[in-house]
Order: structure tokens, then sequence, then C-alpha cells
């Protein structure tokens, strides 16, 4: 079996002394989509953050594509081809639209800190960034300071930021948290869409975008994971049932 | 999408500064040479070169300032040890006879900018790891510490007399060793200009522009395979670099440095100078230059409470207008691309007048309050806005109190007219 994308080995984080995440084995293939599911303070987004170095685990190691990041800062790990969003909009506000994409290419681009390139004189730059707003359909938002798009807008620009340096392991943090059910599916859609080929890894709390997108799902309920398989098989596994699903799907029939 | 917001139209400096999408205007690069070549043959007497001078060093210092502050989002309270140990390494220099007079003087402030970069390296090494408080907090300390280092290392900050030179030593620069006024005055022009014009290039460059990320979400920019940490590092290095010019040129033009060049109230100087202009614009700190020049000139021949008054205008536009004077000048921008700017000329000289008016009338009945308290015994004749009288009869405080009362309260009666037709102004549609 080739190297998978993510490996998670005995993953454990302990904020004084509570264990919030307890012993976290996971692994999640090259272009797969893995959807994290579970209820609220299982440490879904505490997982995200040990993952991406946010927070430094207290014990397991996670490795990318086989090579193991204990000690790398996020922007090193960002720069190993692992992007994320985040379940609070993180963009840049006071920017524009299109500002926002471009910061996000130039690293991958091989700008690094130069102070010699104008970046308004690169078309690579500007080609790039207009080719992210139309995959996000906000070419027409180009030039409006961020902070003024509506919710959903900065939603999609924010998975546009999180693709656009060309990571191929993208993790997206709730990215249909609270929106109407027009401006999920068009996320939902949009998603599909931009992470072609790529691994995803999501957590997200709506059962529809859940199981419209992951190959596969893990169920997290108070820092372990009791359930890992295809959608059918985690829907019918009487131990999530029990913990979490069965409820959420009374819900929402 | 709009082609409106592509142009490079010079009149709108709020596109070009900010939207960062739009190839360079030359235009407002060659407006500010001519200006500068021509201001000389329009304020001739030696005085105002030297005034011209020292607003030139100080839109230097304060656009190297506000890299910091405004595009890096770095608030320093110790920024003057970079101008000031940059000024200090070329003074130095000018005592260096050897060197120095095979040197020619445009040069030196090079070498200025290279002793403010060198410090900076050093400092920013452990500064730029935070921004905010303990960014502040370091550079407060740092700057108090060289600061104090004046009067301890006395070989090279002179202790308290501090250390002058001669300018004049240099090798020729085409036959001018820089004996006029004039002469210095051209050599400030053209090192304000190369400044102005190399900061704003940085500000479109890679580094320069996630500074500005940095500043607005350091941790977004950290997930963009950006180090927050050396993005700031590379702005503050930058910063001292131009900080250092502003030392040097400092140097040549009043040819001693002091203790005062590197202490905290110089530091405390360039913040509210370039915080008065606008921190949000590229062009605000050249604003906040040369006003702050104006009043400290100016305004100080005057009267002896001129720094009452431009502390007052500080916390003002603080409180008032955070985006500086360069940002009152930019809100009128949505106004005039809807063509409904002249809505807005009457309502303004219907509050702006009176309650200028009343200002000066308030400032009177400072001065007079001033006079009273503290003119020597029996010296009741003062001078105020060209007319002397006594300060100890009652007329003309009721003057002034009449004066400030009628002139604020117009202002006030007609805010609310202003506030209406400025919403007017700014709304499309409707009667324009």
């Amino acid at each position: 079996m080739s190297t998978p994308a993510l490996e998670l080995t005995g993953l454990k984080k302990s904020f004084g002394k509570a264990e919030i995440i307890r012993g976290i084995d996971l692994s999640i293939g090259t272009a797969e989509r893995h959807a994290i599911i579970g209820p609220n303070g299982a440490g879904k987004s505490t997982l995200f953050n040990l993952i991406t170095a946010r927070f430094p685990a207290t014990e397991g190691t996670v490795k990318l594509h086989g090579e193991d990041l204990a000690g790398l800062q996020p922007f090193q790990i960002n720069r190993k081809g692992l992007s994320r969003s985040f379940q609070i909009t993180n963009i840049f506000p006071a920017m524009t639209v299109f500002e926002n994409v471009r910061c996000a290419l130039l690293w991958s681009q091989g700008y690094k800190y130069s102070f010699w390139n104008l970046v308004n004189r690169s078309r690579q730059l500007t080609e790039g960034a207009d080719a992210i707003l139309d995959q996000i359909n906000l070419l027409e938002r180009r030039n409006l300071p961020a902070g003024t798009l509506s919710y959903a807008e900065q939603r999609a620009l924010e998975i546009g930021i999180t693709i656009a340096g060309g990571a191929d392991v993208i993790m997206l943090d709730e990215p249909t948290a609270g929106m109407s059910h027009s401006e999920t599916d068009y996320i939902t859609d949009l998603i599909l869409k931009v992470t072609e080929g790529k691994t995803l890894v999501m957590v997200e709390h709506d059962m529809g975008v859940v199981f419209g997108l992951a190959d596969r799902i893990s169920v997290l309920v108070y820092g372990e994971i009791i359930a890992t398989g295809k959608p059918e098989d985690v829907r019918g596994d009487p131990k999530v049932q029990e913990a979490y699903l069965g409820a959420a799907l009374e819900a929402e029939h | 999408m709009t082609d409106e917001n592509l142009t490079t139209d010079p009149a709108r400096p709020a596109q070009r500064m900010r939207a960062g999408s739009l190839s360079l205007t030359f235009t407002p690069w060659i407006v500010g040479g001519i200006l500068l070549v021509l201001m000389p043959f329009i304020f001739t007497s030696n005085s105002a070169l030297t005034i011209m001078n020292q607003m030139w060093i100080t839109v230097i210092f304060a656009l190297a300032y506000n890299m910091l502050l405004g595009q890096g989002g770095m608030l320093s309270f110790g920024h003057a040890v970079y101008a000031g140990v940059g000024g200090f390494a070329c003074m130095h220099i000018m005592n260096a006879s050897d060197f120095f007079s095979s040197l020619p003087l445009p040069v030196l402030p090079v070498f200025g900018g290279l002793f403010g970069m060198g410090l900076a390296l050093i400092v920013g090494s452990f500064s730029t790891r935070n921004a905010g408080t303990v960014f502040a907090m370091i550079s407060l300390g740092v700057g108090e510490l060289i600061a104090a280092c004046s009067v301890i290392i006395v070989a090279f900050f002179g202790g308290e007399e501090g250390i002058s030179g001669d300018r004049t030593y240099a090798m020729p620069f085409f036959g001018n060793e820089f004996l006029q006024q004039i002469d210095v005055y051209y050599l400030t022009s053209f090192w304000v200009l190369l400044s102005a014009a190399l900061m704003y290039l940085w500000s479109r460059t890679p580094v320069g522009r996630m500074a500005n990320a940095v500043r607005d979400n350091p941790e977004r920019a950290e997930f963009l395979g950006y180090s927050a940490r050396w993005v700031r590092f590379y702005s503050f290095v930058a910063s001292g670099f131009f900080a250092g010019v502003a030392g040097g040129l400092f140097a040549i033009n009043y040819e001693i440095l002091t203790e005062e060049n590197l202490n905290t109230t110089s530091s405390g100087v360039i913040l509210l100078v370039t915080f008065l202009g606008g921190v949000g614009f590229f062009f605000g700190p050249i604003i906040g230059a040369v006003a702050f020049t104006l009043l400290q000139t100016v305004l100080s021949l005057q009267t002896e409470l001129w720094a009452f008054y431009a502390g007052t205008l500080f916390v003002a536009t603080v409180m008032f207008f955070p985006g500086g004077l360069a940002g009152l000048m930019m809100m009128h921008v949505p106004a005039f691309r809807l063509g409904k700017a002249n809505h807005l000329i009457v309502p303004y000289i219907k509050t702006l007048i009176p309650g200028f008016i009343g200002i000066l009338g308030l400032c009177a009945l400072v001065e007079m309050t001033f006079h009273f308290r503290h003119a020597a015994t029996g010296d009741n004749e003062m001078t105020l806005f060209w007319t002397t009288f006594d300060s100890h009869t009652i007329l003309p405080w009721i003057i002034a109190i009449a004066v400030t009362a009628i002139g604020l309260g117009i202002a006030r009666a007609t805010a609310p007219a202003l506030k209406e037709a400025w919403n007017e102004a700014n709304t499309a549609g409707g009667a324009a």
C-alpha cells in the first residue's frame, strides 16, 4: 500500500489535566475525501489545530506523505503542501478580494521574501489569482475589500485562499457553518470542484454535506475515534448511532 | 466588474495605493519632483529653505516609521535611535577627514542608512517575534537604552555636547562644496524623492504586500507559508535603513547631533507626525510631516504654546479622525466619484468657517489666560491677532468669550445640515 497522505499515530493533547484528544490513529489516503464528524466539544477543531501545528501535540506523531511534522511551524507545514481553513472566517478583511488570493499565491510561486519583484508586474500572479477567483465565482467582487463580502462569499474566499497555494492536502474546518440551504449547496459544489484530485479532510456538522462529499467518515467522540469507514457503514454502526448520529439523523428528518 | 476600478487615475490615490493590482503611475512622482525643484523659487528666504529641509527630512523619517506602524502594524516607541545612530555615524565619517575628503557629500546618507539598518538588524532579530504590546515595550526599552548610552559611550555619542562636524570637507561634487543652504536643499530634495519612491516600491513587492497581510492577520499569513516574524523583521530592517538615511541628512543639514536625536521625545514626535498624517495611506506621513513642521516652525514663532496646540490637534485626530489628515481627504473620494462633491461646499462653509472662528476665539482665551498668569508683573500689554490690548481689563475677555460662543454655536447649529448633506453626497442616485 502506498504512503498515506496524512497519518496520525497515538495523537494526544491535554490542556492541564483535561485530556481533549485521547489517542487518535488515523490514516487518510491520497485523493481521499475524509470527513470528521462528532458532537460539540468532541475535539474536532483541536485535532485540526494539532495537525497544522497551531497547538503542539502532547504525544504522538503526525505524518504528511510519510514525513514527520514534529517541531515544524505552521508556515513550514504549509510549504510542505498542507493548507487549511478556519472555523471562524479567517481572511484579510481590509485587502481586496483579489489581493487576498494573490497573497496566498506568493509563496508557492517562489516569491518568498523578495523585495526586488513588483507584484503587479507579474502576469503569472495576476492571472493565477484571477483563475482562482473564477473558480470560486468571485471574479465580480475582485476589487472590493474582502470584509464587505457576504458571509457565504467570505467562506468561499477562504476556501479560495486555502487552495490557492496548490497544496495537495486541504483541511476545511466547518466550511458550511452558519449557512442557509442554498448557500450550503453552493459551497458543497465549490468544494467538490476545487478539491478534484486532492486529499480533503473536513470537519462538518451538516450531515447532508458529509454524506454527499465524503469517501470515508471518522466519528470523533470525547477525543477518540469510535468508528471509521464508508458513509453507509458508519451510518449503520450501532455505536455511532448511540453516541451521536442517530439523534442527528432524527433531527434531519 | 466595473472598469472604473481598474483605472490608474492619479486623482484617485485610494485605488492606486490600496488596490495594488494596478500598474505604477508616474504622475505623482513627476509632479512631486517638479514641486521640489520649484519650491526655492517661491520661498526664497534662507529660513524657508531651512524649514523645507527639515520638512523633507521629517518626510523620510515619517515614511520609514510608517513602514512599521501603517504597513506592518508595529507600534514603535523608540524609532528615533535608528535615525540618530545613522546620523552619528555620518558625523563620524565627516570627521574622518581622509575618508570624507574622497567621498562626495550626496553619498553620505547611504552610510547613515547602512548604520541604521545594522542596528535594526540586531534589534529586529529579537524584537520582531511579536507585534503588539511586546514589540512596543521592547522598542521603548531599546530606545531608552541607546539614549542612555549617549552619556556613557562618549566616544561615539559625544556626551552632552554631542558631535559636530563640517560638511564642506567632503569631496566637491561637480565643483559644489555645499556651502550654501540652497545646495543642501537640492541634496535633501533628491534624497526625499528617491527614498519616498523606494519605500513606495517596497510596499508593492511580495514582502511589502505580506507586511500588510501580517498586520491584518498574522495567523492566516502563517498558514499561507509566510513566517509572520520574518516578514516583520524585513520590514523593520528596511525601515531602519530609511530612518538612518533621514539621520544622515540631519547630520548634513545641522552639522551637529546630540542626545536629543535619540531620545524618546524624538521617537514620540515621529509617531505623532505619522499618525497626524494618517497611517492608512502611503502619502499620509508626507502630509503629516509637512503639517507638523509648519506647526513647529511657523506657529512656534507666533506663540510659546505651539506644543499645546499640536498636542490638542493630535488628541483630536486620534479621537475623531483616526485616519489622520490623509484619511480625512480620502473620505471625500466617494462623493467625488458620485459627482456630488459640490453639494458639500456650501454646508462646509456654513459650518467650518464659524467653527474655525470659534476655535480662534478659544485660542485667544488660552493665550490671554497664559499671559495673565505668566507675564512679568506690570507687563499688561499683549498682542494677539495683530491687536494690542491690556489683558488685565475686562473688555478683551468679553470679546473673546463672545466670539468663541457665537462661532462654536453657529457651527453646532449648522452641523446637522452638514451631516445630512454629507449623507446625501455619499448616496448614489437621487438629485445629482
